[in-house]
């Protein structure tokens, strides 16, 4: 990649009009807009957040939540029980605060949402090819050197129990060699918005599309409120939506479409318990790469980030038992188990409101889940040496024993837990005309209004189990790369 | 897989019940000399010594000390103790405790004090709760969940075993689910009743997956764990080879009973999951007043899946299960003829 320093083109220098507007510039946007731009389109990708670049603030900590999450990172689900969430909003979106854990979607994942959801065009053979680009232009790799101490915590535990479990390569790259907490994340404001630049793409931040302009059932433009307040209009041919899974179905159905949008997010519930260890063991500024796959998909375990800010949040929900314990959160670290649940949720735009109403339903066999998650966790943590663990629900005790583990199951309620998730995705599934879900066409179009596709998680037909950037970006990809072979972009009137 | 010789003692409790008898069964044919048998009542005692005529039956209970004294008095050579008594189907729930816990830390000590070569406590899934999907599976290593008294009871036991452990006795547990095969008591013989004339009750999709065991596979896996040296304290979960979807246990057993030529009429009793449900808190509401209902518990119970996974006996073990569903359940359904049972 160059290392010349990209930021964003500030408004005075960006044109009132487009050929396509990239509304959303995250791991869906970043390549769109760089694929686009590299085949000579006239680009304006439109950003929300600001452009921050990596190293600018510390990985994992409250300065980043201020600045690259929405909301500060404070935005809920409303359901019983609520669960929290958090979404970049910033240039890069989600790439440049998430874990940089890179999953490879498994050939059963693809082949199973081509045969389940009408997607006869979704070629797994097509994707993996893709896989291996983004592999190249991400510098995905296994950490150099020794693991974290939390990371190692999670190989003993597993391994102890004979538990399938993975170090999960990562995009960063290691500039000061083997050292694991040097590393360099390769985000999209360090791989794809620069190509995209490079190709002539313009980037603007601090910009929100409020809505899509439509005249007679065709998108002609964009109406975009910026940070001072200004108000402006930007016309353009064609609008790519790449505002991720809460706010893509918002813009559209602000914009009067509807049909089958925002009507299935799907997400990966987690549930979180701290573990205390006889040693100093706590890393503030980065995430374990080990992750327990014996039960995935419908259950993984991995790290969570471990600040003494989050060991002490982790510590809430029983503070009065566990408060005391905040003394030793250099020997604490924070970790969580993720369900692939069955339960749907929905995302409504308000009239008036900035965000969307999000709510989400947990089934009973999810809340069963979710406790079965946390007890295997907490064994994970005894076997591998932890002398107390703090599960993350209201009324929970600490847990030192095997049978302190079953007492955790029997008092643990999912009502009672903090359930947060990350991986928001589906709200504008893609789907054959048979999929009873579609929320697009198999690439992404909207149907019946031909100039505006969605191309980020949105598209996702379920959760999938892993993190999703990879298959994110993979489909962004080939459906741009679709659509230039089909010329729709260079249509005015598609 | 190595594997020890026999020893010179056998000590079976409950050895007039379902696993017990299957047991008896098999030791009185291979190792007919230096059988010991706990049974509960006098009444047993036949049974037992028509599967195995040298056995030296006593009578008496796990919960009684002096009864266990005498089981283990006068025991000379190796010795190994195979602990199936157990009480399931209560009448007070109170028993539970009883029998199954303050049972086994009694044998345990028992088998201790004569220095036993090994102990196979013989445990169950029920300490260790439901799956919570129909798609998940118990590992070798898992935490406990009981479910109701009789899982707590049990739990308690494994805990039992543990300790004793601590303390120097070789002892290790056999986890079998639900079983299957000759030998069954009354309960299993409504079991095929409900079959056969299409009234079992299918809760929810019957789609949710049981683990079971038939008797002689249990047999295998126990005398596996009791004579394949492995370090002390170890577990295993002895079952058939894979989990069964109820739909399917429904069918074969019909099948089962036509092909041993019973008239069976198709299944056609579905109950929605909120029967299940139900049943389940009612169960949980009695067992809090220290009653017992069998059939509000069976009930509560029919909508889980409750399915293991056998790959450690298999691998430490060397344990196969040799029989499957519908064999087992015709050898099951001949062996109910052969009683003059009705079914």
């Amino acid at each position: 990649m160059s290392d010349v320093t990209h930021t964003a083109t500030p408004w005075p220098a960006a044109n009132s009009s487009a050929e396509v507007v990239v509304v959303g510039s995250g791991a869906g946007g970043a390549p769109t807009a760089a694929l686009l731009a590299e085949a000579g389109l006239d680009v304006l990708v439109i950003e929300e957040g600001p452009w921050v670049a990596q190293g600018e603030v510390v990985p994992f900590s409250l300065d980043q939540m201020h600045r690259q999450y929405r909301s500060r990172g404070v935005t809920v689900a409303l359901g019983k029980p609520s669960i929290a969430y958090t979404e970049g909003r910033c240039a890069g979106g989600g790439s440049e605060i998430n874990s940089g854990l890179y999953w490879r979607p498994p050939a059963s994942l693809l082949s199973r949402w081509r045969d389940e959801y009408d997607l006869a065009t979704l070629d797994p053979d097509e994707v993996e090819r893709i896989l291996d680009e983004i592999e190249v232009a991400l510098s995905v790799q296994l950490v150099p050197g020794a693991p974290t101490a939390p990371s190692e915590v999670l190989r003993r535990g597993a391994a102890a129990l004979g538990w399938r479990h993975d170090e999960v390569p990562r995009w960063m790259t290691y500039p000061d060699g083997d050292d694991a907490s040097r590393g360099r994340r390769q985000s999209m404001t360090e791989t794809y918005l620069p190509r995209a630049t490079q190709a002539g793409a313009r980037i603007v931040t601090g910009a929100r599309v409020d809505r899509i302009t439509m005249r007679a059932g065709h998108a002609n433009g964009v109406d975009v409120t910026t940070d001072d307040d200004a108000r402006r209009h930007i016309a353009c041919r064609h609008v790519v939506v790449c505002a991720g899974a809460i706010h893509t179905p918002a813009l559209l159905q602000r914009s009067g479409i509807r049909r089958n949008v925002g009507a299935s997010l799907a997400i990966h519930p987690t549930v979180k318990l701290t573990a205390r260890f006889p040693e100093t063991m706590n890393v503030p500024d980065d995430v374990p790469v080990h992750q327990v796959k014996e039960f995935a998909p419908l259950l993984s375990f991995g790290g969570s980030a471990s600040h003494p800010g989050l060991v002490a949040l982790s510590l809430a929900d029983a503070w009065d038992r566990f408060g005391s314990r905040i003394v030793d959160w250099e020997r604490m670290s924070v970790y969580y188990a993720a369900i692939t649940p069955q339960g749907r949720g929905r995302v409504r735009a308000l009239p008036g409101f900035a965000d969307p109403l999000v709510t989400y339903r947990l089934t009973r066999r999810d809340q069963a889940l979710l406790g079965r998650g946390l007890a295997r966790l907490s064994l994970v943590m005894l076997e591998a040496g932890a002398d107390e663990v703090y599960p993350s629900f209201r009324g929970a005790s600490v847990v030192s024993s095997r049978s302190d583990v079953a007492e955790q199951q029997r008092q643990f309620s999912a009502t009672r837990a903090t359930v947060m998730s990350v991986h928001l995705c589906s709200t504008v599934p893609l789907g054959g005309t048979r999929s009873a879900q579609r929320g697009t066409d198999e690439w992404g179009a909207v149907p019946g209004v031909g100039n505006v596709t969605v191309n980020d998680a949105s598209l996702l037909p379920d959760a999938p189990g892993v993190n999703p950037q990879a298959t994110v970006m993979a489909l962004a990809i080939r459906n741009t790369r679709h659509h230039l072979a089909t010329d729709r972009f260079a249509r005015s009137d598609a | 897989m190595i594997s020890r010789a026999a020893p010179d003692v056998t000590v079976v409790t409950g050895a007039a019940g379902w696993l017990g008898s299957a047991l008896m069964a098999r030791l009185g044919a291979q190792r007919p000399d230096g059988l010991v048998a706990l049974v509960h009542d006098e009444t047993d005692r036949d049974a037992v010594l028509a599967l195995a005529p040298r056995a030296r039956v006593v009578v008496g209970d796990v919960s009684d000390r002096s009864g266990i004294d005498a089981l283990f008095t006068g025991l000379t050579g190796d010795v190994d103790v195979i602990h199936t008594a157990g009480v399931i189907h209560p009448r007070r729930v109170a028993d539970f405790e009883t029998v199954n816990s303050i049972g086994t830390a009694n044998v345990l000590a028992a088998a201790a004090r004569v220095g036993a070569r090994r102990v196979v406590h013989v445990s169950s899934n029920s300490p260790f709760g439901t799956n919570p999907d129909v798609t998940d599976v118990f590992r070798g290593d898992e935490p406990y969940d009981p479910y109701y008294g009789y899982g707590r009871s049990k739990m308690h036991a494994e805990g039992h075993v543990a300790d004793a452990v601590e303390r120097g006795l070789d002892a290790v547990i056999v986890r079998p689910p639900w079983f299957y095969g000759p030998h069954q008591p009354a309960r299993q013989t409504a079991f095929f009743t409900m079959i056969r004339k299409g009234r079992f009750p299918v809760i929810g999709s019957g789609r949710q997956r049981r683990s079971m065991v038939y008797v002689d596979n249990l047999v295998d896996g126990v005398l596996l764990a009791e004579l394949v040296p492995t370090a002390p304290g170890r577990a295993w979960w002895i079952a058939d080879e894979r989990p069964y979807e109820l739909n399917e246990i429904v069918d074969t057993v019909g099948r089962a009973l036509r092909d041993e030529g019973f008239d069976v009429r198709p299944n056609r009793t579905r109950v929605p999951a909120i029967v299940g449900r139900v049943a389940e808190l009612a169960d949980a509401a009695i067992q809090r007043t220290g009653r017992y209902q069998q059939a509000v518990h069976v009930l509560g119970e029919m909508d889980k899946t409750i399915a293991v996974d056998i790959s450690s006996a298999t691998t430490e073990l060397g344990y196969r299960p040799a029989v499957a569903l519908y064999v087992g359940m015709r050898a099951s359904i001949r062996w109910c003829r052969d009683q003059g049972i009705l079914l």
